[in-house]
């Protein structure tokens, strides 16, 4: 039964995460480069003149970087609206559905695995089942999950939000240039980029982490190309949709 | 050698005749309702019944862009489109790279700057930057029919500007909270003195130089979880328990 494959994602699905991909990557680059000032640089200006130097100017990379960014946006946009019942809708509704306390103790249980090891989460269940904890609760069995489990929705929801932040700042920004008159709502903008930026780009090294090098993982990034992940793997990771998948199958 | 150019200015030569800012404007194409260069002047006190003296007297101080050695505006700018320039020490506009946000005007003391109409990109005096490529000197100083203003390089001390420097008193417009430290200077005394206004940083740069600290220390603890991670997957030996039952 292991060698058997489940379909989890659409090639629609592959595509659009590596746009998204290659765009983040991209603007991240030629954004950091946008940044020359001295109490706002965080590596100092070198990267700032490397991408300059690397594009032939700042002009160009400015250019560049509003031409990424707006094909970036339009590329989400249609396909948020097209797809709108077949992905957006569904995915939005999968990425906010939190089972409490589920989630949490996955989230608390999953942490401590992974970063102190299953025998410091048996010794922390102990600990907590001597102290009267609720054995369900202290339990060092992580909880099963979902299609997403809590840790991709609780980057899924930021995400999701804040790039549809990033995109609208952006939008404002490039309209700076040739058309707006109001500066205020400009300079905001900027603000509000940089830190939506930020804060998914935090988010993005654990996403990273996860799909790429974590152990175990490795189904999961190869889906990422071939759309379909073991149901050993499935039944592991995502017991819950794993379920699903067989009910389906079933009925 | 550092090239740091500079104008001195004999303020009580100047007769008001405006003749530097029509250069400017023009060589410059300068849009209606802007200017890159301007005349203040001090009215003589007669409501103090002041008829006599210093008070008593006209005075007309013209000025430009100062080049600041510690440009507010420089400091305003998130991407460097505004800089100050080793090459010559001017402060400079890379327009291709300003994203008209705007930034930089309320951060000039002296409103040197003003956003232009049709290019949404932020203007003002370069010391007449293509004449000086040509070798000749800016507009304002050539047209000045009374020689009032002075251009050359500071660091050459046989520059005229220099000697005039090496010779005389001067003085130099500040506002009352930043020492910008100007490179427009003025002869013995100049008036009025009380019109530069406080640098503000915008309220959204201000406040993006105050949480960067913040946002970057995030990644950074990300970054060390993920670094925390792969050093437990790497060095621990961490195998999964056996599920019992289900």
């Amino acid at each position: 039964m292991s060698g058997k494959m489940i379909q989890r994602h659409t090639r629609l699905n592959i595509f659009m995460h590596w746009f998204n991909a290659a765009c983040w990557l991209f603007l991240l680059a030629t954004g950091l480069g946008l940044i020359r000032n001295g109490d706002l640089e965080i590596l100092g200006g070198w990267w700032a003149e490397a991408m300059r130097t690397l594009f032939g100017g700042g002009e160009r990379m400015l250019i560049a970087h509003m031409a990424v960014g707006l094909i970036w946006a339009a590329g989400f946009l249609i396909y948020a609206i097209a797809k709108a019942r077949t992905d957006t809708i569904p995915f939005i509704r999968e990425i906010f559905r939190f089972t409490l306390p589920r989630d949490l103790l996955w989230l608390a249980k999953k942490g401590i695995q992974m970063t102190m090891g299953y025998r410091a989460l048996q010794k922390i269940s102990d600990f907590l089942k001597r102290r009267g904890v609720d054995p369900e609760i202290a339990a060092p069995r992580i909880p099963d999950q979902g299609f997403y489990n809590a840790g991709q929705k609780l980057f899924a929801i930021p995400s999701v939000l804040l790039g549809v932040v990033i995109a609208a700042s952006g939008v404002i920004l490039f309209l700076s240039k040739p058309y707006l008159e109001e500066t205020a709502l400009v300079r905001w903008a900027i603000l509000v980029h940089f830190v939506a930026v930020g804060l998914v780009f935090a988010g993005l090294l654990i996403h990273v982490y996860m799909a790429a090098i974590a152990a175990g993982e490795r189904p999961a990034f190869i889906s990422m190309f071939t759309g379909q992940v073991p149901e050993s793997y499935a039944r592991h990771h995502h017991r819950l949709w794993w379920d699903e998948v067989r009910e389906e199958k079933t009925d | 050698m550092k090239t740091q150019f500079a104008m001195v200015i004999d303020s009580s030569a100047c007769i008001d005749c405006k003749a530097c800012m029509a250069a400017c404007k023009v060589e410059n194409r300068v849009p209606d309702g802007q200017w890159r260069n301007w005349i203040k002047r001090r009215e003589p006190d007669f409501e103090n019944l002041a008829w006599f003296g210093e008070a008593a007297t006209l005075h007309f101080q013209p000025g430009n862009c100062m080049h600041c050695d510690n440009p507010t505006c420089v400091s305003a700018c998130p991407t460097g489109a505004t800089f100050k320039d080793e090459k010559d020490g001017t402060v400079r506009v890379d327009s291709g790279l300003c994203i008209g946000c705007g930034s930089c005007i309320p951060a000039c003391p002296y409103g040197a700057r003003y956003r232009h109409p049709e290019k949404k990109v932020v203007d003002k005096c370069d010391f007449c930057e293509k004449r000086r490529a040509r070798g000749e000197q800016p507009a304002c100083v050539v047209t000045c029919p009374t020689k009032a203003r002075v251009f050359g390089n500071l660091a050459d001390p046989e520059s005229e500007v220099s000697r005039l420097l090496t010779k005389n008193n001067t003085v130099r417009v500040v506002n009352r909270t930043t020492d910008t430290r100007p490179n427009i200077y003025y002869l013995s005394a100049t008036a009025p003195l009380d019109w530069p206004v406080e640098a503000k940083i915008p309220t959204p740069i201000a406040l993006w130089k105050g949480i960067n600290p913040f946002i970057w220390g995030l990644v950074g603890l990300n970054a060390l979880g993920v670094l925390v991670m792969l050093g437990k997957q790497l060095l621990v030996n961490d195998p999964e328990p056996e599920e019992k039952g289900k």
